[in-house]
């Protein structure tokens, strides 16, 4: 059976690719000292394919339809969009999918009562492609990404978002092959992309959540970080920490949070987290 | 509860953006003939002027989605180098003042006590 070998989560903050020098040298260090660590404990994994959630910006679901979740079942993900290129300063990239275990996500969630729209072609921005620049620069790793809606009204909550986690866990772990699998949470932490509040960080929110995080208590960050209060340190943006939500599922104990900036320049809280144990 | 859920799920600036962004010819339209690509999606005369005056507080009341309205203004303003100090940017400065100042004033808090 396929096995969970690794469980990390980081920030996909376009300034991080796009106009990275425009933050302190500090948070530069930071940044690349801790996406460098993110990427030595992956490569220790040796994970045959990543299995990145993250969330859809409007840009493969119009809002007339925004699915839960939606997953790249293709044979080979090319990004980033095209005009979002641009906007990241990054080049064309492409890295191999893992279709048969992509469509087994699909219709192994199906047999559970879990619904994922699926797309065969899939379109990136930022939520796929600034973690694979940092993490998979070399397109070592094979790429299933699975994105979310948190961002068109009705959002939903932590809880509906761990259970996706446990029920996604499930459906990974009984897939009959030998995969070794990391899952990558991308997102977050505070901010409120195209909002009045487009140049605020809440630090207070981040290094709560991170703390949280560190205890590696599920049950008290499900009861304490509820959905009111991500949007409250910045609406729809705080909320693609549902994606490491997610993520928790997969793991136990306490993570390492390898680094945190209040990054104004970036538009976002930013850190970068590694777990250090898989649930059982 | 906040700001995003203060879009209009059903307004036709939110579907005209998703078709527009990716396609070369109408972003170029999009420049060049914003009020005859309106008429073509059905946006109303409000819709239209809040877009033509780069303004983000008249396009989020209105109930253009958040997400769409630094992509309207790159579309303006173009994609790249899109930092605090981008012409897209300013337009928010101008639209949130207050907002504005309060992050700015954070930064240098930020900044000063390193």
């Amino acid at each position: 059976m396929a096995q969970i070998v690794a469980a990390m989560a980081m920030t996909h903050s376009p300034g991080l690719t796009g106009w990275f020098t425009r933050a302190s040298q500090e948070y530069q260090q930071l940044a690349l000292q801790a996406t460098a660590e993110m990427r030595r404990r992956l490569e220790a994994a040796r994970p045959d394919v990543l299995v990145m959630f993250s969330n859809d910006h409007l840009l493969n679901w119009p809002i007339n339809n925004t699915p839960e979740y939606t997953v790249g079942i293709a044979d080979e993900h090319v990004g980033p969009a095209e005009w979002f290129d641009e906007w990241l300063a990054m080049e064309k990239y492409r890295v191999a999918g893992h279709s048969a275990l992509a469509r087994w996500i699909v219709n192994d969630g199906a047999r559970r009562g879990l619904a994922l729209a699926y797309l065969r072609q899939m379109q990136y921005d930022d939520g796929i492609s600034v973690p694979t620049h940092y993490l998979n620069p070399d397109a070592q790793f094979r790429l299933i990404p699975v994105t979310m809606n948190c961002t068109v009204p009705p959002i939903p909550t932590p809880e509906r978002a761990y259970r996706v986690g446990t029920l996604m866990r499930e459906i990974l772990r009984a897939h009959p092959g030998n995969e070794r699998i990391a899952v990558i949470a991308t997102g977050g932490l505070s901010h409120e992309p195209g909002g009045p509040r487009y140049f605020w960080v809440d630090e207070e929110f981040d290094r709560w959540f991170l703390d949280l995080l560190k205890r590696g208590d599920h049950e008290a960050l499900l009861r304490e970080c509820t959905l009111e209060r991500m949007e409250a340190a910045g609406s729809g943006g705080t909320a693609e920490l549902l994606a490491w939500v997610l993520v928790l599922a997969f793991t136990q104990g306490p993570a390492d949070v390898l680094a945190y900036m209040p990054a104004v320049a970036w538009r976002s809280g930013t850190g970068m987290v590694v777990w250090n144990e898989m649930a059982k | 509860m906040g700001n995003v859920e203060r879009c209009d799920k059903t307004l036709p600036t939110n579907e005209m953006i998703f078709r527009v962004r990716g396609d070369a010819a109408l972003r170029a339209r999009f420049v060049s003939d914003l009020e005859g690509l309106a008429r073509e999606f059905g946006l109303s005369r409000a819709e239209y002027e809040a877009l033509r005056d780069k303004d983000p507080r008249r396009m989020m009341d209105l109930g253009v989605h958040q997400y769409y309205v630094p992509q309207i203004l790159r579309l303006f303003f173009g994609a790249s180098h899109n930092s605090n100090a981008h012409a897209a940017l300013e337009c928010y400065k101008r639209a949130f003042p207050e907002e504005t100042a309060q992050a700015m004033a954070l930064q240098e808090r930020l900044e000063r006590g390193r």
